[in-house]
């Protein structure tokens, strides 16, 4: 009865008015709020439809207030049902016409397959009976060749020819049977197409009218639902018209109650404000008086306040002016000022490119500087080389010429203590002794103390003591000879310790404190005899703890026996032993002789048991206490090794002095007062050698005389004289 | 207003520059929008002597006047008005779009002439009202719902379907197509074509032996019957999914010959490995086209491991048992979805076979076998394989000689199976017994939506208990759609009609 129509469209419609009553607020809204209110009720909805199947309720999504809305809600189930049907019938309906048409076809193939299967076997008997006839003939046509008389061939031949007629016969009927079947199917054929525009008339006319159907019960269904929805809509109003009047009555009573209650308070309320007015005109009249008064006291103020008003507009005025011309003058300023910037820029400039150029220079400048200053570096390495050498060259000029110096002033003493002896014995009679001066055996020029090394002290210290005592003595002289000329070495050997307790203290640390040996060097050092044994283990110990001078070793040993007597002593001093140390340590420098002897004088007597007392287990955390402090003055010794090339000349003018003055002074004034006793007896051996000579020449003059006499007298003159001389003196001639 | 003043302006596109330049002033001046600010004080007095209110001083600087009916604002279209106006008039030969403003583009597009050629406006124009006018006015009749809402692509794909069905080999030019290619390449989805056109025979054939011998002559022409080859077209359009096609003629009224609805062997060829190049097909449909078993199975040999293919339709063909196996071998190596064999000569062995693919398949969903003639045989393999299959929702047997035995089956499947929707069992011989025994089966069934059962001698009762135990489960199936809590059923749940269509 319905055709149908186009089915999403009727889909889409159904739907459209289904959702309805759940679409308020849009999921699809551009409204956010809007969206969130959607989802909210979305979920209530949810909820509240679980919940009802929870109950067992009859379960409808999109219903929410089924009681209130249950007319328009049937309504609705119903129309919607019926929708559903009518669409279901109609396609039904529709899809009828092609069913109908698949079950004809399917029928027709049914047929048709019969009706092939007949025609074919037909045709398999119509091929097997014409084969028959066919073989026959052929047969036949065998015999006839055999026949040789023409009247039973022409026989033969005739009946074949009615044979073959007969199958052509055949085989034409089937054709035209065939041919028939054909046509009928034709026919058929013709039926079949205008059966089948027949039925596509049909369907359209079905679709035609299902549309219409649907779109009218569509439009039916609206309009109920519609006027269900309008009934509802009209009881919902009178019903809320009703309670709107029941409302209304309420409220008009409850008007009139607040009405009259509000006369009457209006009455209270005229009364009270009749009074305040009173109270307040009485009042208003004074603050009026009050306020005219202030009226007049504010207009004098005023009339002030003009005054200076105009005062300082006049002062303003000045001053505009005055700015005004102040302005004036910095405008003129300013543009001496831009004059002045525009030249100094052009200055600017100036000096720029000149600063550039000065840049270049100098850096021309700074390059030739720099050669300068390459070969001058060179210079100077050479001039250092050349320095060195002279160095070494004046070191061994120095040397000879003291060599030389010291040679000449050892000859001249030498020949001073021969005379002073010569005196000595010779004129005084006295036994002379050759006077004995350190320098006198001191050849070469004096050096500073050499720093012997911690190994060549051990060396020293360890063959001394296989030595013997006998050599202690030595020893102890050589000592005391350092101890002369190099006071600061306080910590002298032999002042405070012996050898051997050094020798045992190092013994004890060498076994004690093996550990700090190469595990190698051990290795090497077995077969080694037990002197060099030790002290290449001690070297290895030394150098580990950092010991590196005979001051080092020695303090080191000095530090073994002061911890020891501690130790012995209190055991309360033990803890300030630490402590002791550094402030020693820096009076060291100042007056370390002074301290060294009172502690050299305190150790010497105590170092006879101390080496035996010193625990083992002690060595090491002496050692410890040893090597922290030593660290601090380490520290100060570098400057002093830096400058042992120089060479101290300071005791060189003593030397000399000291040579100089090998006579002692009385010596000298014995040889001053000899001196002039000998002047004198020289003189006085001076006059008697004058003396004796006058003597000799005054006889040998009394000789020459005698002799002339004698001449004079034995002359043959005499004896011609008249008075001979001999006669004269007479007798002495004779 | 405008419209008045255009034409002119239009007439004299030489003189536009020069006029448009004062006159643009005093449009400028007339609308205020203050397009040259700097000099309103000048313009007043050529706005006097042209305006139609020349006449008051005080109305200068009023905007609106209503009191004067003639009084207009616009008196001179607007410099850009002029531009858009050149730019649509030239657009042929130089086509200015992109570098506008977006509303100036849209201005552009709405006054564009649809009859533009193709290779100007393909690439350059993606707007849909201009491609919805081109449409409407080419065709009378525009569903752009089937060409995915866009009316680009349904112009485009309507284009190319009617090349293509007009196409006749040898006599026209093939690059008439081709050189259309590079055009819509983009846009096309979809070629559906009903017509191929055979090759014209140069002398006219002769009409003799109409009734019995065109059979004959027909197979004699065969090389020279080939239709257009798609291989090129479809190799170039990149984004082709569906492929819709009928190897026949349309409309041939008394010019009927069997010769004009050969499928060749070589046009068979040719659209296998045309559909086997096309990486991007979703959908290949092939009907009323003569297709055969062997020719089935070189298109399903060619599409064995298609990695896109969902929907195959070879409906209304020829294709017997050995076309079915090959179906059912395909089953097994694609990802077919819908497989449709309606009106087909499938068999019982044919169905068996594509029973047996069916068991342990899980990717299709639909299966059509209407007018086939599997027999109880092939009836009762599928329903063995439904009881494994977890997979089909629509299932069509009708007309199909099924009868009791299958039937009792199928009631067997009902009570196990949750996935089928739809069963169409129309025109078979079910019996009475049989309509009770899938009656007792229905009674377990909560999923069945559709069950068709007309005119297989099934009992009025059980038919209709049948519908109302359907009518409840759509029932339910709706309720399920609409509260979407429990869990979304499948899409053909809320249209309780779609699966009878």
């Amino acid at each position: 009865m319905n055709p149908p129509g186009s089915l999403g469209v009727l889909e889409e419609k159904e739907e459209e008015h289904l959702p309805t009553p759940i679409l308020g607020p849009s999921i699809h809204s551009d409204n956010p709020q809007e969206r969130i209110q959607a989802r909210r009720l979305r979920i209530a909805a949810r909820l509240e439809a679980r919940r009802r199947e929870a109950l067992g309720e009859y379960l409808d999504g999109k219903k929410e207030s089924e009681e209130d809305q249950s007319k328009s809600y049937k309504q609705k189930e119903e129309s919607r049902l019926k929708l559903a049907k009518l669409l279901l019938c109609g396609t039904e309906l529709v899809t009828n016409v092609q069913v109908a048409a698949d079950i004809r076809e399917t029928h027709r193939r049914l047929e048709e397959e019969e009706i092939k299967r007949q025609r074919l076997e037909k045709l398999e008997n119509e091929v097997k009976t014409s084969q028959d006839k066919f073989d026959e003939i052929t047969a036949k046509w065998e015999e006839g060749k055999q026949k040789r008389i023409p009247q039973a061939l022409w026989d033969m031949l005739n009946t074949q020819q009615l044979h073959c007629a007969a199958l052509i016969e055949d085989k034409n009927k089937l054709i035209s049977e065939l041919q028939q079947e054909l046509k009928t199917k034709d026919d058929q054929y013709v039926k079949d197409l205008k059966k089948q525009s027949d039925d596509i008339c049909l369907l359209l006319e079905r679709m035609e009218e299902q549309v219409k159907n649907v779109m009218k019960t569509f439009r039916q269904e609206l309009h109920h639902i519609e006027t269900a929805f309008e009934v509802e809509r009209q009881e919902l109003l009178t019903s809320n018209k009703k309670k709107w009047e029941r409302a209304l009555q309420a409220h008009n009573g409850k008007e009139l109650e607040y009405l009259m209650s509000r006369i009457k308070k209006v009455e209270d309320y005229e009364k009270q404000l009749n009074k305040q007015r009173i109270w307040d005109c009485e009042e208003y009249n004074m603050i009026k008086i009050k306020l005219e008064q202030d009226v007049q006291i504010l207009e004098q103020q005023l009339q002030q306040m003009k005054a200076t008003y105009q005062l300082n507009q006049e002062k303003l005025e000045y001053n505009f002016q005055v700015l005004k011309k102040r302005d004036e003058e910095s405008t003129v300023i300013k543009s001496q000022q831009k004059r002045k910037i525009n030249r100094l820029h052009d200055i600017l400039n100036n000096l720029r490119s000149k600063y550039t150029k000065q840049i270049k220079q100098f850096q021309e400048e700074n390059q030739s500087l720099t050669s300068d200053y390459k070969r001058l570096v060179k210079q100077f390495k050479e001039l250092q080389k050349a320095m060195r050498h002279f160095a070494l060259v004046d070191e061994e000029q120095f040397q000879e010429i003291w060599l030389m110096n010291e040679e000449e002033a050892k000859d001249l003493i030498s020949r001073a203590f021969d005379v002073d002896r010569i005196i000595h014995t010779h004129h005084l009679g006295l036994p002379w002794t050759a006077p004995d001066f350190w320098f006198l055996k001191n050849v070469g020029p004096i050096s500073q103390q050499q720093w012997k090394s911690a190994t060549q002290i051990l060396e020293e210290v360890l063959m001394q003591t296989e030595e013997g005592g006998a050599e202690d003595g030595r020893a102890e002289e050589e000592g005391a000879e350092e101890g002369a000329s190099e006071p600061e070495s306080y910590l002298d050997l032999p002042k405070k310790v012996s050898a051997k307790t050094t020798r045992k203290i190092l013994m004890l640390l060498c076994d004690e404190s093996g550990f700090l040996i190469d595990s190698k060097l051990l290795r090497l050092l077995l077969p080694l005899e037990k002197t060099e044994h030790y002290m290449l283990r001690l070297d290895a110990i030394f150098s580990a703890i950092g010991i590196e001078s005979e001051d080092d070793l020695y303090k080191l040993v000095n530090f073994f026996l002061k911890y020891q007597a501690h130790h012995s002593l209190s055991s309360q001093e033990q803890a300030s032993l630490m402590s002791a140390l550094e402030p020693a340590e820096q009076a060291d420098v100042e007056g370390g002789k002074q301290e060294s002897l009172v502690e050299g004088e305190l150790e010497e007597k105590e170092t006879p048991p101390s080496p035996g007392l010193i625990h083992p287990n002690d060595v090491l955390k002496i050692l410890e206490a040893f090597v922290m402090g030593l660290k601090k003055p380490r520290d100060s010794r570098a400057p002093v090794k830096l400058m042992k090339d120089v060479r101290d000349d300071s005791e060189d003018s003593e030397y000399w002095k000291a040579l100089a003055t090998v006579i002692p002074d009385a010596t000298q004034n014995l040889w001053d007062a000899l001196y002039t006793a000998l002047e004198k007896y020289h003189l006085v051996l001076t006059q008697r050698a004058k003396l004796l000579m006058e003597n000799s020449s005054l006889e040998q003059q009394n000789t020459e005389l005698q002799m002339l006499l004698q001449q004079y007298l034995d002359s043959k003159i005499n004896s011609e004289l008249q008075v001979p001389p001999t006669q004269v003196f007479g007798v002495p001639a004779k | 207003m405008q419209e008045t003043v255009t034409p002119p302006s239009l007439s004299v596109p030489s003189r536009s520059s020069t006029s448009t330049q004062d006159r643009s002033s005093t449009a400028g001046q007339a609308s205020s929008t203050a397009q040259q600010p700097s000099k309103p004080t000048v313009n007043p007095t050529p706005v006097k002597s042209k305006g139609p209110n020349s006449g008051a001083n005080v109305r200068r600087m009023r905007r609106i006047i209503a009191e004067d009916a003639e009084w207009s604002l616009a008196i001179v279209p607007l410099l850009r008005e002029l531009c858009i106006q050149h730019i649509v008039k030239n657009f042929q030969n130089n086509p200015i779009l992109k570098q506008l403003l977006p509303e100036h583009q849209q201005k552009v597009l709405n006054h564009l002439s649809p009859d533009l050629p193709l290779a100007v406006t393909a690439n350059l124009i993606n707007d849909e009202s201009y491609w919805r006018r081109c449409c409407m006015q080419r065709w009378p009749v525009c569903y752009v719902a089937k060409h995915g809402g866009s009316w680009k692509r349904m112009f485009f794909e309507r284009h190319l379907e009617n090349l293509l069905k007009h196409f006749i080999p040898n006599t026209t030019d093939p690059a008439v197509i081709l050189d259309l290619l590079p055009l819509c390449r983009k846009y096309v989805r979809r070629i559906q074509v009903d017509q191929f056109l055979p090759p014209v025979q140069l002398p006219p054939p002769p009409w003799s032996g109409e009734q019995s011998d065109s059979g004959s002559e027909g197979e004699m022409e065969e090389p020279a019957m080939d239709h257009y080859q798609l291989g090129d077209l479809v190799a170039g359009l990149s984004h082709l999914e569906e492929l819709d096609l009928v190897y026949g003629v349309k409309d041939c009224g008394m010019n009927f010959e069997w010769n004009l609805f050969l499928f060749t062997y070589r046009d068979c060829h040719s659209l296998a490995a045309t559909i086997k190049a096309c990486h991007t097909l979703k959908i290949f449909r092939l009907t009323r086209s003569k297709v055969d078993d062997d020719k089935a199975r070189i298109l399903i040999h060619s599409l064995l491991d298609h990695p896109t293919l969902e929907e195959l339709d070879l409906s209304h063909n020829l294709i017997g048992d050995r076309g079915g196996r090959a179906a059912a071998k395909l089953l097994s190596h694609s990802r077919l979805r819908v497989l449709n064999l309606a009106n087909n000569q499938v068999r019982a062995a044919g169905a068996q076979s594509l029973a047996h693919a069916l068991a342990h398949n899980t990717n299709l969903l639909s299966l059509n076998l209407r007018l086939n003639c599997i027999e109880d045989e092939g009836g009762q393999a599928l329903a063995h394989a439904l009881q494994t299959n977890k997979c089909l929702t629509t299932l069509h047997l009708g007309g199909n000689e099924l009868s009791e035995p299958t039937a009792t089956l199928l009631s067997q499947v009902l009570s196990i199976n949750t996935t089928l929707t739809s069963i169409n069992l129309s025109c078979n011989h079910i019996g009475q017994d049989g309509g009770k025994q899938l009656l007792e089966g229905m009674s377990d069934n909560k999923t069945l939506l559709g069950f068709d059962l007309r005119l297989s001698d099934v009992s009025q009762e059980s038919e209709y208990l049948i519908g109302q135990a359907l009518s409840a489960n759509r029932e339910a199936a709706r309720q399920r759609a609409l509260n979407p809590s429990h869990f979304m059923s499948p899409i053909t749940a809320k249209g309780p009609e779609n699966p009878v269509g």
